[in-house]
């Protein structure tokens, strides 16, 4: 009783000297989404059935039997300006691929130095493609989600810290951001569950990396690089890369959006060399008619390799903007798997669809 | 009389009308910097953050259901409430920016703008008044 007492009061002095020190905002994103795979070979080889594999790190996976789990997810943001400057956001994600288990991806410091310049420290996802940080936030982006071929790194957050550039160069607006940190990830999703069948331990070290964006009117361009050394462990046992104990990895990627009053074009080119290049690509082209916006999209993901893995995804959908705060949207997903000693998850047709909102 | 009801009142309505549907931006009578539309665009999306002059900028946004912020989005940042809503969740989520604080109605920006000199504001170009300074009509 006495404990509990104790905690009420703790909890009590935290939110009260919070709400006197300075403001909390709340804000959230939600995205409930269903789908099935129409067709599908699945990996014979694997013992895989017709799968769809629509979001590579968090292992949403889509079968022949109609789901709402894959993909649907709930996110709020607690953020706390503590004034002059400095404020603290957390950020909990509960996600259907993990049963709901809600867990806080997000949590940071974030110091403004001034107009110009903003330093941050602490958890937060990594900034890798162009829709990496916000891959989440379904109601920000036209698809259902970012093309799947791309956003197939096993990272997605990083520990450590970054600065954050706003300004303008003539009339060009210009962002940029410089981070570095690391992440070791005991038991990674995407390797234990889907690639290697063992529990897999992922570490990204000494991660370096810049983003540069400018844009003006309809035109906008995003640069990145970033490198890394990479060290596993499959079943509690280090693995060698060429008798080495880590390798490194050198991410380079261009962005490059257009944007007219109704019509859009969305572009991304990005490459992993890690023992090897991975070539990733995608083109969205998209029309606004009021509420309704229509497109089309194609993605691909190549390793220059012998039967290297190798899949595109073609799918065309609409976004319909049937409330000031929340998107329903439909897609149709052909993907095309041809490796076969890397096959991931086979071809498949799929449709999914759902409601994305923020509040 | 007839003439009357079937023409003028419709016209006179409807140039009451695009008066109405009018947006002036307004900023404190000391501030002097220069304003065009792409200049209060990026205030407005948070891309700049200093008037011409080199002081502080804070934009106010009025609610999102209002006719002047209506006006406001279509005609000064030519985009839809939906993408600007979207343009705004993914600054927000990834610690990148916040959208401009909302007051409630013309009489609130009015009376901000008229105290603070780092601020800018739209309002109904038929409440306009002198207490604050006029930069532009959309």
């Amino acid at each position: 009783m006495m404990k509990k007492l104790y905690w009420l009061l703790t909890v009590n002095c935290i939110l009260f000297t919070g709400a006197s020190y300075g403001e909390i905002n709340l804000s959230g994103f939600t995205s409930i989404n269903a789908g099935k795979v129409l067709s599908g070979s699945g990996v014979p080889q694997y013992d895989i059935p017709p799968t769809f594999l629509a979001d590579y790190p968090i292992v949403s996976s889509y079968s022949e039997d109609v789901s709402f789990k894959p993909e649907s997810l709930f996110g709020l943001q607690i953020s706390a300006d503590l004034a002059d400057g400095l404020s603290v956001t957390g950020q909990l994600v509960a996600r259907g691929a993990n049963d709901f288990d809600a867990k806080i991806e997000w949590a940071y410091l974030s110091y403004e130095i001034n107009e110009n310049w903003t330093v941050q420290a602490g958890k937060k996802r990594l900034p890798l493609f162009y829709y990496s940080d916000f891959y989440d936030v379904g109601y920000a982006y036209v698809w259902m989600r970012p093309p799947a071929d791309n956003y197939t790194w096993q990272i997605f957050n990083y520990n450590g810290v970054n600065a954050l550039y706003s300004g303008e160069i003539g009339d060009w607006s210009v962002m940029g951001n410089l981070y570095y940190g690391e992440e070791d990830d005991t038991e990674n999703k995407l390797l234990s569950e889907f690639f290697f069948n063992e529990p897999t331990r992922e570490i990204w070290r000494d991660m370096l990396g810049g983003v540069l964006q400018l844009n003006k009117e309809w035109f906008e361009v995003r640069l990145t690089h970033m490198t890394y050394k990479n060290e596993r462990y499959r079943d509690g046992k280090r693995v060698l890369f060429d008798g080495e104990t880590s390798r490194t990895g050198k991410f380079y990627g261009v962005a490059v959006n257009l944007d007219f009053e109704s019509l859009f074009l969305l572009t991304e080119l990005n490459r992993l060399d890690l023992n090897g290049n991975s070539d990733t690509s995608m083109i969205t082209l998209g029309y606004r008619l009021d509420t309704i916006t229509p497109y089309v999209s194609y993605s691909q993901f190549k390793e220059d390799a012998d039967d290297g893995e190798q899949h595109n995804t073609t799918s065309v959908g609409i976004r319909w903007d049937f409330h000031s705060s929340a998107a329903f949207k439909v897609q149709f997903d052909k993907v095309n798997d041809k490796s076969f000693d890397l096959a991931v998850a086979g071809d498949s047709e799929s449709i999914t669809l759902g409601i994305d909102l923020v509040f | 009389m007839m003439l009357l009801k079937k023409i003028l009142l419709p016209l006179l309505l409807l140039s009451c009308y695009s008066v109405n549907a009018e947006v002036v931006v307004v900023v404190h009578p000391g501030n002097n910097s220069s304003f065009d539309q792409s200049e209060i665009s990026k205030l407005f999306l948070g891309k700049a953050k200093s008037f011409s002059d080199g002081n502080q900028a804070v934009p106010l946004n009025q609610e999102e259901a209002s006719a002047a912020r209506q006006e406001f989005d279509a005609n000064v940042l030519s985009k839809s409430g939906s993408q600007l809503k979207a343009y705004w969740s993914k600054l927000i989520f990834t610690g990148k920016g916040s959208p401009p604080k909302e007051v409630s109605n013309d009489a609130e920006v009015i009376d901000l703008v008229s105290k603070n000199p780092s601020m800018i504001g739209y309002i109904n170009a038929a409440s306009a008044t002198d207490s604050v300074k006029s930069v532009g009509k959309f």
